[in-house]
């Protein structure tokens, strides 16, 4: 097809030629082209085929407003190719076909509509029941519409920017351009999002006067000239904004071109004041068979014409509802395109200039007649049209329709916002009210056409936005609100609705193939409400969403309803308000964790390493998923575990130790210098939630610490704790300030005296003693001994800068006695055959400090403290029917450990194993359960259920802990 | 049924001014209520009486997803029956309620995660439901869209698969049950709303609406996440309740490529395809209480990212439309069912956070029960909301709940 | 949404950065006496206000301070808080 050239309002570049492959089949076109110029420059006219009932669909807007143009892009689905650029050597393929877009095996589809009214699947496929799971294979099968590999890789990259703004504005039209530029006059910094490729909006393709001798595309560009050349406004072009959040929070995402770094990135402005200044888009004229390929809106054969070269045929109808309609024939007339006659359906007729513009080039008009039926098997041949009382018809032979209904305002990002979207009986729009502060609607989404009138409300709304920014703009506010009052205000706009004939296949919505028919059908049904009715029929909650349906839904309903009270109320907007692609979203995603100071020493030493909460952590350093070789060197040697990421604080002030009162259970008056002290804090339910040891440091300050999973919550649950108090304490997380290494094993002391400057006998350094040495004379370490796995063993915390070196050093020092690294898995079998508890694996969130047997750890003669977790504590010590923790050994020694979280049953569950494994110490395996207070007496039998046991239950009986070195004398050592 | 073209439910806002029972709020449980109410105890003199429209509430927000591999005892019942009960009511509503059996895949992320699933799995097993664990490579038979690799930043342990598990249409389940109870005579009143409760001498005596008032000796307080301001406006009665704004999205329709429900604590994120075709996900929550149905920026993307991660075939597909709900939320994550405590007449079903959906049926079946008799059924009585006094947490979250300031 | 709050010592910040705190129901009742359903009621009982209530946030991501503000629950915006009651 040729191609018109030199026209000066072109966006393509004839001179490059660029060609895509498309169903199997090269097609050329320019640069410059979409998919969809490209292929209806082809004479591609059918582009898909319809969901239910595989009707062809064509090109009917330019801005994806439905899926009639949805393609298969390089083995990715749902592609819109009306704003998908070209890319040379691009793989296109239609969707959802049986065969070719032109012949489709399932077009029969069509004929069976009568079989799928409204909410048809509601009522059928479920007589006889086992119907149902056939039918569910085949409509899953019929559903959707492109397909998708599950091992396809989207290619490029995808970023993500967070800019902050004076001034955020909505739009590059006319108006959006003249709001930037008052806000940027007041140096003020200005962010302008455009959707499309370019500024200009609806200025963009028209020739008609802005003024005499000033066209209005070249006012649009002497706009977007002046904008460009503003250094404090950032444009962002080809950004189409999804979200519009409270507090003027506004996110967009850019698609790039082929100098920008990044396929598409996400955009999040967070700006002071927002102009929304979105313009209209065409509301769809409903009439029988109003989707026939050949069909399209104003704008659409407007702007391939004028933007990209294309004319939409030979032979065109325009049934228009606007003066748009009317110009874009006049203009799309003298470019070529024979126009069989124009009806408009206005009975209040045009601006009185038009006609005449028509009559001069023979163009019949036909005031107050619309279009009734398009004809044509596939695609688009003849149209009737009618008189609005549809008693006369006519019908014209054509391969092209121009069909509109009028136009409706874009306010999806003030409706997002918070704005009510209000029927507005003049000019037919659903007009935003209630918009949140500093946010400001300007140009034609008021109603607007006066060119200058659109212009100047930008302006204004662009120095209201100036004001909310806090700088004094008021007098020439009021002067520029005085010159718009003159100039002509919103204008009157069509409120037709439907043809005033029966027909059987009028759409309300493409993408669902639902008819003003099943419109009926569901009200008759009795949803009357306009959301039910887009639920029940599904309605606009195609991929478009509202694009097609969004407007002439609700005026269908309230036109049905025929009742006065009734006002028209549109659906709920959603975001995003453009389809948006995951990778957009998920941008860059870096995997980020935390990793302790001796990190990759672990790694090189083959540590196995696995996430705990924000941590990178070594299970295990042995093949041996049980660790044993790590076991054994701990009880009977000596080894080293990297625990840096336990909690470590220090708390300090004249209230430090009321502060610690109130959240620890036990009385911490008794907290020492020297000495540690474990002790437990519990929520208000007595609930366990931390333990940890404590000790004075000096006077009013304290050194303690928690679970690795508590660390990041400690410091505000104590604040939290004591907010009504006013008392003096200061807190400070050293958690990541501090390493510590777990240094274990009988032979752990002889290690250590190598290396520090201090005495570590067992006279000198006693169990739960806290000493301060130096290592080499240089490193300062905070010692304690401590027995969490049952062995002789002193807990090091080494500021982080100097970990590795003291790890290094430990390492030399215990290479006579091939000390050797330890982990997790270790950890947790040794500390398991001391019967000691790691929180979240012997308790969960209903357990109290009774129920895991640590209640004498609660000194409940500190009343005054007012301590967390007390008064339940006090409730329920008495309670026998709670979850009890006991140790157990299998009947059989023989037997092998039940699995954890195996429920322990007798008639119903009666708990749960909680933790085993087998005990290389002990020669059996050993364990912990949570089991109901009956079962709880030493010497019961429990009887374990595994998963998939198959009826084979477990004998376990229980037993007094510790397991392993009941009188603790070796870590007295 | 629909063919016919009859309404499927009564015209709004004709209130009598009595009835043996009114129900607060036209969702999931009120209807469910209605429905058994006056099918299986012959009371239809009952009205349910609903603010905007029937749906409008969590019942046509949720994602509609149905299992039973509950945590406890007290739950796992309730729930198989719940589950089993979709095909039947299917067959009595003659009206589909789409009940997609396609199954539930849960993963894990963590030996610790593995071992919190294994309790969850025998406890079903034990209770005669379908569920097991399963490991990495068989999840990704199950899910070939699946990333077992460890290039997660939270690599797959395994995953707690349950096959009588799948989703059902939400709106199905509301139009069916209304269009029931109605055709039974109860009132389905639309567009009024309850704005008081009348009580004398510790019983229930009305109802007050913006339409009027009625009188009636029982009240279900079925108000989703409004119940518990109703309660603490209207009767004075605190509950323990936190209503968190919670959210779900769908991407634009694909052909098949998920075939079961996947979910993942670790990444927060929920997702499985409708019968539609749509990819639908959520489900975040803001920790703090919130009765906005806004969604928010900061959600979208996360689920973005986690969805990529897991499957990272997605990344090619678009979001196409993502909605906000209600959640109230208890501090063990299970419902408060009461009744007749400390008003005679006033019954309360709420606090179902995101699981009543699944539950809704079964909970009305039994509530209807308990509300014809005065006796609570055994199977609800756990559910009593004195238990938080009686420091009897139920143990469906093993772990803290995170939108409670006491953890 | 985009919850905005405003810590007393950092400004004016993305709602992100807190966390919630619960509604202020005053300082804790004296512990000896209290009767289960007295403590429950302090502990887990909640008005779940549809309206303006004042409530606890910490500025958690930022300089740790618990801080009480109103907060229209019906909007999730922050909003200024009754006049001060003293004469
Ligand atoms: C995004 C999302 C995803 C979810 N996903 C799932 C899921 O996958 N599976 C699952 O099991 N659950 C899910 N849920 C939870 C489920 O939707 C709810 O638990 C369920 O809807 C609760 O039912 P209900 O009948 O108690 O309340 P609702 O269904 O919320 O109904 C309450 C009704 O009461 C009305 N009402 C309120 N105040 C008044 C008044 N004063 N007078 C009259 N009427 C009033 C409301 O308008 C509303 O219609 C999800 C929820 C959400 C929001
Ligand atoms: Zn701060």
């Amino acid at each position: 097809m040729k191609r018109l050239a030199g026209l000066p309002t072109l966006r393509v570049n004839s001179a490059r030629a660029v060609s895509i492959e498309y169903d199997g089949k090269r097609f050329h076109g320019v640069e410059g082209d979409t998919v969809a110029t490209l292929l209806y420059a082809n004479g591609t006219r059918i582009f898909s085929r319809s969901l239910k009932y595989h009707r062809p669909r064509g090109l009917y807007s330019l801005d994806g407003q439905s899926s009639n143009t949805y393609v298969d892009v390089d083995d990715i689905p749902n592609v819109c190719a009306e704003n998908t650029f070209v890319g040379n050597g691009m793989r296109v393929e239609p969707q959802n076909v049986l065969g070719t877009p032109e012949h489709d095996w399932m077009a029969f589809m069509d004929k069976l509509s009568w079989a799928m009214p409204a909410g048809f699947y509601y009522t059928i496929f479920h007589k006889p029941a086992r119907l149902w799971p056939i039918a569910v294979r085949h409509i899953r099968k019929t559903a959707g519409l492109g397909s998708l590999s599950p091992d396809v890789e989207l290619r490029g990259r995808f970023d993500q920017i967070y800019p902050a703004a004076d001034v955020c504005i909505i739009g590059a039209g006319p108006a959006g351009m003249s709001a930037a530029l008052a806000a940027a006059a007041q140096k003020l910094r200005v962010i302008l999002l455009e959707s499309r490729p370019w500024l200009g909006g609806y200025f963009d393709y028209r020739t008609r006067n802005h003024k005499p001798g000033m066209p209005l595309y070249l006012r649009g560009r002497q706009l977007a000239d002046q904008l460009e050349q503003a250094p404090n406004i950032r444009i962002f072009k080809h950004t189409a904004v999804i979200g519009c959040y409270s507090n003027n929070l506004i996110t967009a995402f850019q698609r790039g071109s082929e100098a920008d770094c990044f396929a598409e990135r996400y955009v999040q402005i967070r700006a002071e004041s927002v102009v929304v200044a979105t313009g209209c888009i065409e509301r769809p004229l409903l009439f029988e068979n109003n989707d026939r390929p050949g069909i399209m809106q104003i704008g659409c054969a407007h702007r391939l014409a004028r933007t990209w070269g294309v004319l939409a045929g030979e032979q065109a109808v325009f049934s228009i509802g606007h003066d748009l309609g009317i110009e874009a024939a006049i203009d799309l007339h003298d470019l070529g395109l024979s126009i069989a006659c124009v009806a408009d359906v206005r009975e209040d007729g045009c601006d009185p200039a038009l006609p005449p513009q028509l009559e001069a080039r023979n163009i019949p008009f036909y005031p107050g007649w619309v279009a009734a039926k398009a004809h044509g098997r596939k695609v688009l041949k003849k149209v009737t049209l009618t008189n609005l009382s549809g008693v006369c018809k006519q019908q014209f032979d054509c391969d092209t329709l121009v069909a509109s209904a009028g136009l409706t305002p874009v306010t999806g990002p003030l409706a997002l916002a918070g704005a009510r979207l209000e029927y507005d009986a003049h000019t037919g729009y659903f007009l935003p009210t209630g918009i949140p502060q500093k946010m400001h609607a300007a140009g034609r989404m008021l109603g607007l056409e006066d060119p200058t009138a659109i212009e100047l409300s930008g302006r204004l709304a662009g120095l209201r936005a100036v004001a909310d920014c806090g700088m004094a703009v008021g007098a020439t506010i009021s002067g520029v609100e005085e010159e718009l009052a003159k100039l002509p205000g919103p204008a009157r706009g069509s409120k037709f609705v439907v043809a005033p004939v029966e027909g059987k296949k009028t759409f309300v919505c493409f993408d669902e193939d639902v008819t003003i028919q099943n419109i009926d059908q569901a009200m008759r049904l009795g949803f009357d409400v306009t959301e039910l009715i887009k639920r029940f029929t599904s309605a606009g909650t195609g991929p478009g969403q509202g694009g097609i349906a969004g407007h002439n839904l609700p005026l269908y309903v309230a036109l049905t309803h025929r009742s006065p009270d009734l006002h028209p109320r549109p659906t709920t907007v959603r975001p995003p308000l453009v389809p948006t692609l995951l990778a957009t979203y998920a941008g860059t995603n870096h995997p980020m964790s935390k990793r302790t100071p001796v990190h990759a020493s672990q790694v090189a030493a083959g540590g196995v390493m696995e996430r705990l909460q924000p941590w990178q952590r070594a299970r295990r350093f042995c093949a041996d998923t049980t660790a044993r070789a790590e076991i054994e060197n701990v009880r009977t040697n000596v080894g080293m575990l990297d625990a840096s990421t336990l909690g470590k604080f220090r708390i300090f002030g004249p209230d430090a130790l009321k502060a610690l009162q109130r959240v620890y259970v036990s009385d911490m008056a008794r907290v020492s210098t020297g000495r540690m002290y474990y002790s437990a804090m519990c929520n208000e339910d007595g609930c366990v939630i931390d333990d940890g040891v404590a000790t004075q440091i000096a006077e009013n300050d304290y050194y303690f610490t928690t679970s690795t999973g508590r660390a990041g919550e400690t410091s505000e649950w104590i604040r939290y704790h004591t907010r009504y108090d006013r008392w003096d304490f200061h807190i400070i997380n050293l958690t990541d300030a501090y390493g510590v290494i777990n240094l274990a094993g009988p032979n752990a002391r002889k290690v250590l005296e190598k290396v520090v400057d201090g005495a570590v006998s067992n006279e000198a350094f006693p169990f739960l003693g806290f000493r301060e040495f130096m290592v080499h004379g240089a490193i300062p370490v905070r010692a304690m001994r401590l027995g969490f796995v049952g062995e002789l063993s002193f807990e090091l915390h080494v500021p982080s800068s100097y970990m590795q070196s003291l790890w290094d050093i430990l390492e030399e020092a215990g290479e006579e006695f091939a000390i050797w690294n330890f982990g997790l898995e270790a950890q947790n079998t040794l500390r398991l055959e001391k019967g000691h508890v790691i929180l979240g694996s012997e308790s969960e969130q209903r357990t109290t400090l009774h129920d895991i047997g640590l209640g004498f750890f609660w000194h409940r003669d500190k009343l005054e403290a007012q301590t967390v977790g007390a008064v339940a504590l006090k409730q329920t010590e008495n309670d026998t029917s709670r979850l009890k923790l006991v140790g157990f050994k299998m009947e059989e020694p023989a037997a092998r450990a039940p699995r954890d979280g195996s429920p322990i049953v007798a008639e119903r569950i009666r708990g749960y194993v909680c933790t085993a494994r087998y005990s290389y110490a002990l020669k059996e395996p050993v364990g912990m359960a949570l089991v109901e207070g009956y079962l709880a007496k030493n010497a019961t039998r429990l009887t374990i259920f595994e998963d998939d046991c198959k009826g084979e239950l477990m004998k376990a009986k229980v037993v007094p802990m510790p397991f392993y070195d009941p009188t603790g004398k070796r870590m007295r050592m | 049924m629909l063919g016919r073209g009859k309404r499927l439910w009564s015209r709004s806002k004709r209130l009598k001014s009595s009835y043996d029972a009114v129900i607060i709020g036209g969702g999931l449980h009120g209807l469910a209520t209605a429905y058994f109410l006056a099918t299986r105890h012959g009371m239809n003199h009952v009205a349910v009486v609903e603010k905007r429209y029937i749906g409008f509430g969590g019942a046509g927000r949720n994602t509609a997803i149905v299992r039973a591999n509950q945590r406890t005892q007290e739950n796992l019942p309730l729930y198989k029956e719940a589950l089993e009960l979709w095909p039947v009511l299917t067959q009595e509503l003659d009206f589909n309620l789409m009940f997609y059996n396609c199954g539930n895949l849960n993963l894990a992320h963590s030996e610790a995660a593995l071992k919190a699933m294994r309790l969850q799995v025998a406890s079903a097993q034990f209770h005669g439901i379908d569920s097991r664990l399963i490991d990495p490579k068989e999840c990704k038979e199950l899910v070939p869209a699946l990333d077992v690799s460890d290039r997660l930043r939270y690599p797959i342990y395994g995953g707690m698969y349950h096959p009588p598990g799948g989703i059902v249409r939400h709106d199905a389940v509301v139009w069916g049950l209304a269009s029931g109870a109605s055709q039974k005579g109860v009132d389905i009143i639309q567009g009024v709303a309850v704005t008081g409760i009348g009580v004398q001498g510790g019983r229930i005596t009305s109802v007050e609406t913006d339409h009027g008032t009625i009188t009636t000796p029982r009240v279900l307080n079925a108000a989703g996440a409004y119940a518990a301001a109703i309660s603490c406006e209207m009767l004075g009665m605190r509950l323990p309740i936190s209503v968190l704004t919670i959210q779900a999205m769908v991407t634009q329709p694909l052909k098949p490529i998920l075939h079961h429900v996947i979910s993942s604590g670790t990444y927060h994120c929920y997702a499985n395809q409708t019968l539609k075709g749509e990819v639908a996900t959520g489900a975040h929550m803001d920790p703090w209480p919130n009765y906005t149905t806004q969604c928010t920026a900061h959600y979208i993307k996360h689920q973005a990212e986690a969805l990529t991660q897991l499957l990272p075939c997605l990344k090619g597909v678009k979001f196409m439309r993502a909605w906000a709900g209600l959640a109230d939320m208890t501090p063990d994550m299970a419902p408060i069912i009461d009744g007749n405590d400390p008003v005679r007449g006033y019954y309360l079903d709420c606090g179902w956070g995101y699981f009543g959906f699944k539950s809704c049926v079964v909970t009305g079946k039994y509530l209807a029960d308990f509300m014809a008799s005065g006796v609570c059924p055994q199977i609800l009585r756990p559910f009593t909301g004195r238990r938080f006094e009686q420091h009897r947490l139920m143990g469906e979250t093993p772990a803290l709940v995170h939108y409670s300031p006491d953890n | 949404m985009a919850l905005t709050i405003t810590c007393p010592i950092c400004g004016k910040r993305s709602g992100y950065e807190f966390r919630f705190g619960g509604e202020d129901k005053g300082p804790p009742p004296q512990a000896a006496g209290l009767t289960p359903a007295a403590w429950c009621d302090y502990v887990h009982r909640n008005n779940c206000v549809a309206g303006v209530q004042k409530e606890w946030w910490c500025h958690r991501q930022g300089c740790g301070t618990w801080f009480s503000i109103y907060r229209d629950t019906t909007k999730n915006l922050e909003v200024a808080g009754p006049q001060s009651e003293d004469v």
